[in-house]
C-alpha cells in the first residue's frame, strides 16, 4: 500500500471574500454602460429574435459592398462602377433611419420601463455619465452602418484597381467626403432617435413615433409645396426631416437632385441643408439632455 | 464611528410631508428601519443614497456628506430597492457583472466576483438563466447579489422579503444575518414586518408619519432589558399561571405557550416545587409591535399596525436569535 506523500486535491473555500483588487473610475462605468448598450442593440447574449433586425440591416448595408468587391476581385475593373459613394449613402440613409428608430428606443426605454435605473443610479453613475454612454453606444452602432460599408467599399475599390496608388491619388477626396457624410448621418440619426426614445418608456411607441414624424413631415412638405401657393413656399423643404441630411450628402458628392422633386425645385444647396440638419440635431439634443437629466431612480 | 447620521432632515412631496426634521444615528451592526407603509422609510433611504434632495437638514454616510459627495457614498453602499427593477432578458450573471463594473471593478474581476456572489446568495446554475423567468424569491436574491457584488461597507435593504413565500423569507433573513455576522457588513433593513427585524437586527429605528418614534437597541426600545421566556409547564392551565404569578413572575398566555418575564431560576423552582414537567423554556424578546403601537398612540395619531410575519405561533412576541 502506497502512502500519500502529498494531498490528492485541493479544497477551495468558496466563502464570501472582500474585493481587494483595483477599482476603476468614471471611464470604466461609462464604458460598461456603453458596451452593454451595444450588446443590447445588436441582440448579443440575447435570444435570436432580438438579432433579426440589427443583423438583417447590417447584411443589407454590407452585403452589396462585399458582393461588389468580390466581383471586382474575380473579374477586375470590367465589373464597372458601383452605385457611387453618394448614391449608396442614399440607400444607407434609409437603413439608418430604420436602424436608429429601433436601436434608440432599445437603449433607453427598457431601463425606465423595467425600473433598472433604480439600480444604475445607486452606483456612482451620474445622469450625464448615463447619457454619454448611451449616446456613445448608439453612435458606435449607427456609425457601423453609416461609415464602415463606405470605407470598406473605398478600400476595396483601391485594392482592386489596376493601380491602387493612382486610384487613391485620384479619389482621396471621396474618402474625406465619406467620413464627413457618414459622421453627419450618424450624429443626426443617433441624437434624434435617442431624443424620441427619451419621451416614452415604450419601445414600440418611440419607434412608431419617430418613423411617423419622419415620413409624415416628408409627406407634409411635399403636399404643401406641390399643392399650395404662398409666399416663401420653398422653405417647406426644411420641414422634411428625412430629407435634410440626405440632400446635404447628395450635394457633398455632387449627386444632382432628382428632377421635379421638392429638393430640385426648392433651390437650396447643401450647406443650407447642413445648417438645418444641425438645428434639428441641436433641438433633439436639448430634448434628450432635458429628459435624461431629469430621470428619477 | 456612526455608519450613517441624519440631522434635521425634511422632505416634502407636494402636500405630503414625508419626513419632518428627522434625526437618526445608525450604528455599526444590523439596524431595522420599521414603520407602516408611507411612514417615510423609503424616502429616508433614498435621501441617504443622495437620490433625493432634502428640503432641509443634512445626512452623512460612512463619513461622506450625502449632499456634497453623493458619488463617494454610492461607491461604498449597496442598495436593494423595493419592487421590480431587473431587466427581464438578461442573465443574472451578466447583470450582476454589469453592476459590478458600475461599482468600479474591471470586467474580468467583475465577472468572477459576480459568479462568487451569485453562489453566495443561492443562485448557482440559475445565474445563467434570464432574470425574467425567475420567481420573486430568486429575483430578490439577484437584487441582493447586485447590492453585494462591488463589496460595499454598508447595505441598504428596502423590504428585502417583500412578496416572498415563508421559506424564501427564512432564506433571505438567514442571508442577511450572515452578511452581518460573517461578512461584517453593516446593514440597514427597511421593512414593515416586525418579525423580520426581531429576527436579524440588533437595533431599530421606528418611523411613523415622517417622524422618528424611537431608536436604539431592540431591548431598550421594548422598554426592558430583562429576558423573557416562552414556556410549556404542565398543562399551562390557570393553576400554572397562578403559581408563576405567586412566585413573582409576570406571566400571560400566548398561543400554545406562556410568556414569562423574570429569571429562569424562578420558573425552574416553581416547576420543581409543584412537580410539573417543564417541556419548553425558550428565550423570548419583548414585543416590538406593542411598543410601536404604544409610541404611535402617544404621538397622537391613531395606531397603524405594522405587519407581523404570517403563520407564526408567537404572534405578539418575536424570537431573538
Amino acid at each position: 500500500m502506497t502512502e500519500l506523500s502529498s494531498p490528492a486535491g485541493t479544497i477551495y473555500d468558496r466563502g464570501y471574500r472582500h474585493y481587494e483588487g483595483p477599482r476603476e473610475g468614471r471611464g470604466r462605468r461609462v464604458r460598461a454602460i456603453a458596451v452593454a448598450g451595444v450588446r443590447r442593440v445588436l441582440g448579443l447574449k440575447r435570444n435570436w429574435k432580438t438579432k433579426v433586425v440589427p443583423f438583417g440591416l447590417l447584411v443589407l448595408a454590407f452585403g452589396p459592398v462585399f458582393a461588389f468587391i468580390g466581383a471586382r476581385v474575380l473579374v477586375g475593373e470590367a465589373v464597372g462602377e458601383f452605385l457611387g459613394y453618394g448614391r449608396y449613402l442614399r440607400v444607407v440613409a434609409a437603413l439608418l433611419l430604420l436602424f436608429a428608430a429601433t436601436a434608440g428606443p432599445e437603449l433607453l426605454c427598457p431601463d425606465r420601463r423595467q425600473n433598472v435605473l433604480a439600480l444604475i443610479f445607486t452606483r456612482p453613475v451620474t445622469r450625464s455619465d448615463y447619457l454619454l454612454a448611451k449616446l456613445a453606444a448608439l453612435l458606435a452602432v449607427v456609425g457601423l452602418i453609416a461609415l464602415v460599408p463606405l470605407v470598406v467599399l473605398f478600400v476595396g475599390n483601391t485594392l482592386t484597381a489596376d493601380s491602387a496608388a493612382t486610384y487613391l491619388r485620384q479619389n482621396l477626396d471621396d474618402l474625406g467626403r465619406i467620413l464627413i457624410a457618414g459622421s453627419v448621418l450618424t450624429v443626426f440619426y443617433s441624437v434624434v432617435a435617442l431624443a424620441a426614445a427619451s419621451l416614452t418608456d415604450r419601445r414600440a411607441v418611440a419607434t412608431a413615433g419617430l418613423l411617423g414624424v419622419f415620413l409624415g413631415t416628408t409627406a407634409l412638405a411635399n403636399i404643401l409645396f406641390f399643392t399650395a401657393s404662398f409666399e416663401g413656399r420653398r422653405w417647406v423643404a426644411f420641414l422634411s426631416l428625412a430629407g435634410l441630411p440626405g440632400r446635404f450628402v447628395d450635394w457633398l458628392f455632387g449627386v444632382p437632385y432628382d428632377p421635379g422633386t421638392l429638393a430640385d425645385q426648392a433651390g437650396f444647396t447643401g450647406p443650407a441643408y447642413l445648417v438645418a440638419t444641425g438645428v434639428v440635431t441641436a433641438a433633439a439634443a436639448a430634448v434628450l439632455i432635458w429628459r435624461v437629466l431629469r430621470l428619477r431612480a | 464611528m456612526l455608519v450613517a447620521e441624519v440631522e434635521g432632515l425634511s422632505k416634502r412631496y407636494g402636500t405630503v410631508q414625508a419626513l419632518d426634521r428627522v434625526d437618526v444615528a445608525i450604528e455599526p451592526g444590523c439596524t431595522g428601519l420599521v414603520g407602516s407603509n408611507g411612514a417615510g422609510k423609503s424616502t429616508l433611504i433614498k435621501l441617504l443614497l443622495g437620490l433625493l434632495v432634502p428640503d432641509q437638514g443634512r445626512a452623512s454616510v460612512l463619513g461622506h456628506d450625502v449632499a456634497t459627495d453623493p458619488l463617494a457614498v454610492r461607491g461604498r453602499v449597496g442598495y436593494l430597492p423595493e419592487g421590480a427593477c431587473l431587466p427581464g432578458d438578461v442573465t443574472a450573471a451578466d447583470f450582476v457583472a454589469f453592476m459590478a463594473q458600475l461599482g468600479g471593478l474591471p470586467p474580468r474581476p467583475a465577472r468572477e466576483r459576480a459568479a462568487e456572489v451569485c453562489y453566495q446568495v443561492g443562485l448557482d446554475e440559475e445565474r445563467y438563466r434570464a432574470v425574467g423567468g425567475f420567481s420573486t424569491g430568486m429575483q430578490q436574491r439577484v437584487k441582493l447579489a447586485v447590492a453585494l457584488v462591488h463589496d460595499p461597507a454598508f447595505l441598504l435593504l428596502d423590504e428585502p422579503t417583500d412578496g416572498m413565500d415563508p421559506q424564501g423569507r427564512e432564506d433571505m433573513l438567514d442571508l442577511i444575518a450572515r452578511i452581518r455576522g460573517e461578512l461584517g457588513i453593516d446593514v440597514l433593513v427597511s421593512t414593515h414586518l416586525l418579525g423580520d427585524v426581531e429576527r436579524v437586527c440588533d437595533r431599530v429605528v421606528m418611523v411613523h408619519g415622517g417622524h422618528v418614534l424611537a431608536q436604539g437597541s431592540i431591548a431598550e426600545i421594548a422598554g426592558t432589558t430583562e429576558p423573557g421566556f416562552g414556556i410549556r409547564l404542565g398543562d399551562n392551565g390557570p393553576e400554572v399561571l397562578a403559581a408563576l404569578r405567586a412566585a413573582g413572575l409576570e406571566a400571560r398566555p400566548s398561543g400554545e405557550e406562556l410568556l414569562v418575564q423574570g429569571p429562569s431560576d424562578l420558573i425552574r423552582d416553581v416547576a420543581a416545587q409543584r412537580g410539573w414537567p417543564l417541556r419548553r423554556l425558550v428565550p423570548r424578546a419583548p414585543s416590538l409591535e406593542e411598543t410601536f403601537l404604544r409610541l404611535q398612540a402617544a404621538q397622537g395619531g391613531s395606531p397603524v399596525p405594522v405587519a407581523r410575519q404570517p403563520d407564526t405561533p408567537e404572534a405578539a412576541w418575536g424570537v431573538r436569535r
